[in-house]
Parts: C-alpha cells; sequence; structure tokens
C-alpha cells in the first residue's frame, strides 16, 4: 500500500507530461493510489526572500512530499535540461529544514515530441536528486518519444499500448522500491 | 574604442550579496581596453515558462540586449548541483523567441560558491543547455570560485583574492580574443 504523488513540471494545458501524469492512477498495481500534487508555481527563488519566510506554495508543496511515500516527477525537457520553472520549486523545497526529498523514493518519467523522450532532463534530474538525497528508482526507465503519436488528441488519453505496458512494469518496480524502503525504515 | 566588444552579463543569483553578483559587478573593471561589460536587463520578473503565455515584455528586452550584445557572461551559482531554477527559467523563455538571440552567440561562464567545486556541475549543465540553444561556449580558462568565503570581503562581498582576479583577467582577455574569431 503506498500513496504517490506526481509532481508535473509543464504548466501548459495541453502537455503530453501532464496527460501522461493523468493516466497512472489507472496503470497503477493495486493498492498504489497516484494523485496530481500542489502546484510548482512559487516565486523565483531569492535567499532575500526566503529570509521574510517560505511561499505558501512552496511549503504546501514541501508538505505534500512529506506526506506521500514516493514522488513520480513527470516533466518535460527544455533545453536539454530540466524546465526552470520546476527547478525553482526544487530550489525551494531544498532549504527547507526537515526537506522534504531527502530518503523519498523518487521516479521519473518524461514525454517529448522528439526521439529521446526527455532523457537529457532525466539525467539532470538524477543529478539533483543526488543532491536532495532522494531514492531515485532505476528501472525501467520511461522515455515517452514522439508523444504526439502517443496521446489521443481529442481526449488526451495514452492510447499507445507499448507505452501503457511499460508504464504498469515501472509502477509496479517502484510500489516494491517503496515497499522495500518502507521496511527498511520501520 | 571604436570597435569595442559589447558583453553584456547575467547574473544567475537574485539575492543582494551575492558572491556571484558581486563577481558580474566587478567584471567591466577586469575587462581589456577594447571591452565594454554591462549588465543585461533582468528577468527577475519573468514568469514561470508556460507555452500557453504570450512572450512577455520583459522576455523581449532581454532577447533585445542578447542581439545587440557581441558575447554574454553568464555569472551563475550552483543550486541543487545545476542552473538555478529562476535563470533556467529565463533561458527557457529566451530559447523560444524567434531570431533566438543565443544562436550563433560566444558565451562565457563563471561561478562563485562557498564549496570546492566553485559551481562546476552548474558550468557542465549549462554548456548542455547552451548546446540545445546553438550558443558558442568559451572554453578555457574556466572561472569556477571555490571556498568563496575565503575569496570575498565578508563586509563589502567585493573579489579580494589576487590569483581570482588575475584568472578572470586572463578569461576575459581570451573570450574578447575568441569572440572576435567567431564574429560574423
Amino acid at each position: 500500500m503506498s500513496n504517490v504523488i506526481t509532481v508535473c513540471g509543464s504548466l501548459r494545458k495541453a502537455s503530453f507530461n501532464r496527460m501522461l501524469a493523468n493516466a497512472l492512477p489507472a496503470l497503477a498495481p493495486a493498492g498504489m493510489t497516484i494523485k496530481a500534487s500542489p502546484s510548482i508555481e512559487m516565486p523565483l527563488y531569492n535567499a532575500d526572500l526566503q529570509a521574510q519566510g517560505f511561499p505558501p506554495a512552496a511549503t504546501a508543496l514541501a508538505d505534500a512530499i512529506r506526506a506521500a511515500d514516493g514522488v513520480i516527477i513527470v516533466t518535460p525537457e527544455y533545453n536539454y535540461s530540466v524546465p526552470g520553472a520546476l527547478k525553482n520549486a526544487i530550489d525551494w523545497v531544498s532549504r527547507m529544514t526537515d526537506q522534504p526529498f531527502a530518503n523519498k523514493p523518487v521516479c521519473l518519467q518524461s514525454a517529448s515530441m522528439g526521439p529521446l523522450g526527455g532523457a537529457r532532463m532525466q539525467y539532470h534530474a538524477r543529478t539533483i536528486m543526488v543532491f536532495l538525497d532522494a531514492f531515485v528508482f532505476n528501472k525501467p526507465e520511461i522515455f515517452v518519444g514522439a508523444a504526439q503519436t502517443k496521446f489521443d488528441d481529442k481526449t488526451g488519453e495514452l492510447k499507445d499500448e507499448a507505452t501503457r505496458t511499460i508504464i504498469k512494469q515501472q509502477l509496479e518496480g517502484f510500489e516494491k522500491f517503496i515497499e522495500r524502503h518502507k521496511q527498511h525504515k520501520a | 574604442m571604436a570597435n569595442s566588444l559589447n558583453i553584456v552579463t547575467i547574473c544567475g543569483s537574485l539575492r543582494k550579496d551575492s558572491y556571484n553578483a558581486s563577481l558580474a559587478r566587478l567584471l567591466p573593471s577586469l575587462a581589456p581596453s577594447d571591452m565594454i561589460i554591462t549588465a543585461a536587463p533582468g528577468y527577475a520578473s519573468f514568469p514561470h515558462f508556460n507555452q500557453d503565455l504570450p512572450v512577455p515584455a520583459d522576455v523581449m528586452t532581454l532577447c533585445d540586449a542578447l542581439r545587440a550584445a557581441d558575447g554574454v557572461i553568464i555569472v551563475a551559482p550552483e543550486y541543487g548541483w545545476t542552473i538555478p531554477g529562476a535563470l533556467k527559467n529565463a533561458l527557457d523563455w529566451v530559447s523560444k523567441t524567434k531570431d533566438q538571440p543565443f544562436k550563433d552567440k560566444p558565451v562565457a561562464l563563471q561561478s562563485a560558491s562557498v564549496g570546492p567545486l566553485g559551481g562546476s556541475r552548474m558550468q557542465y549543465h549549462m554548456r548542455q543547455t547552451l548546446a540545445s540553444i546553438d550558443a558558442l561556449v568559451f572554453i578555457k580558462p574556466e572561472v569556477q570560485i571555490a571556498f568563496a568565503k575565503d575569496k570575498f570581503d565578508a563586509q563589502t562581498v567585493a573579489l579580494k583574492d589576487q590569483p581570482t582576479i588575475d584568472l578572470v583577467k586572463q578569461q576575459l582577455d581570451a573570450f574578447g580574443a575568441f569572440v572576435r574569431r567567431v564574429k560574423v
């Protein structure tokens, strides 16, 4: 039994990554519930602002991450790396005492219209997760390339069967990863 | 000088007493005689990048300054072993504009950090991002100022370490030559 949240790195309405995040609850194994995290939109990080207190949006996101058994980051690749808006949210929560990603199981997914499916972003995200002391799930990796061919452009539904299958495999693996981590903690 | 190089700096930190902001402010005084260095317009007002939004006027202002410049120096801290989100958000906006300003633009990198690596992990991620926007990134010498606490004045935040000052000067000299070599 695990409660997992998705953090989506795209803010646009018709985002393939949001469609991907929306597809996850139905693909999750029994016992895993998946919900969307609070918004990643918060002021641009500035240590002088932090001195006046964390923005409510940063606190809300951090609380949701702390309360979750695991986090799935579903995000596009911007300029061969992590979107600035998502990185900004990470910059805020990384400064907190009781830093929410510490020892947290984290899993990565990305979709892009190109052939690499966001891989360059994911390996930068893995570097960041080392800094944050998160436990990042290894394999299978989810890189949804040529995303425009894999989602229904009317309903936003993930329709590509091979992609659905590998996501199910990842979520099953992630569920075991979370359970193993919980037993270790107990 | 009649054909001076016009170079702009982009600082990756928004806080007032930032080592990196101090370093960026120092550069005009260390530049070779044929190089004029000024700060690029800021990005602190940029909204979070969202393809559904029109390009904000402040983004266009920064883009205009970048297009008009012969070269760009990015001076940024490392946050979470990579590029600060606020700076990356600015690059995400700029990258989506027409006549994308970083294309074929000479860019040099500098960073300062209190740790032993001087922001180098940020710089190597930045090189990857700059490849995506087709910038011409200057190679060596690299300016990665480690243990910044010992090298900047605790009161004024001014860079006081002479070997570091000399290295920055060397980079600016070599960057000037690089800009002239690759200029179209």
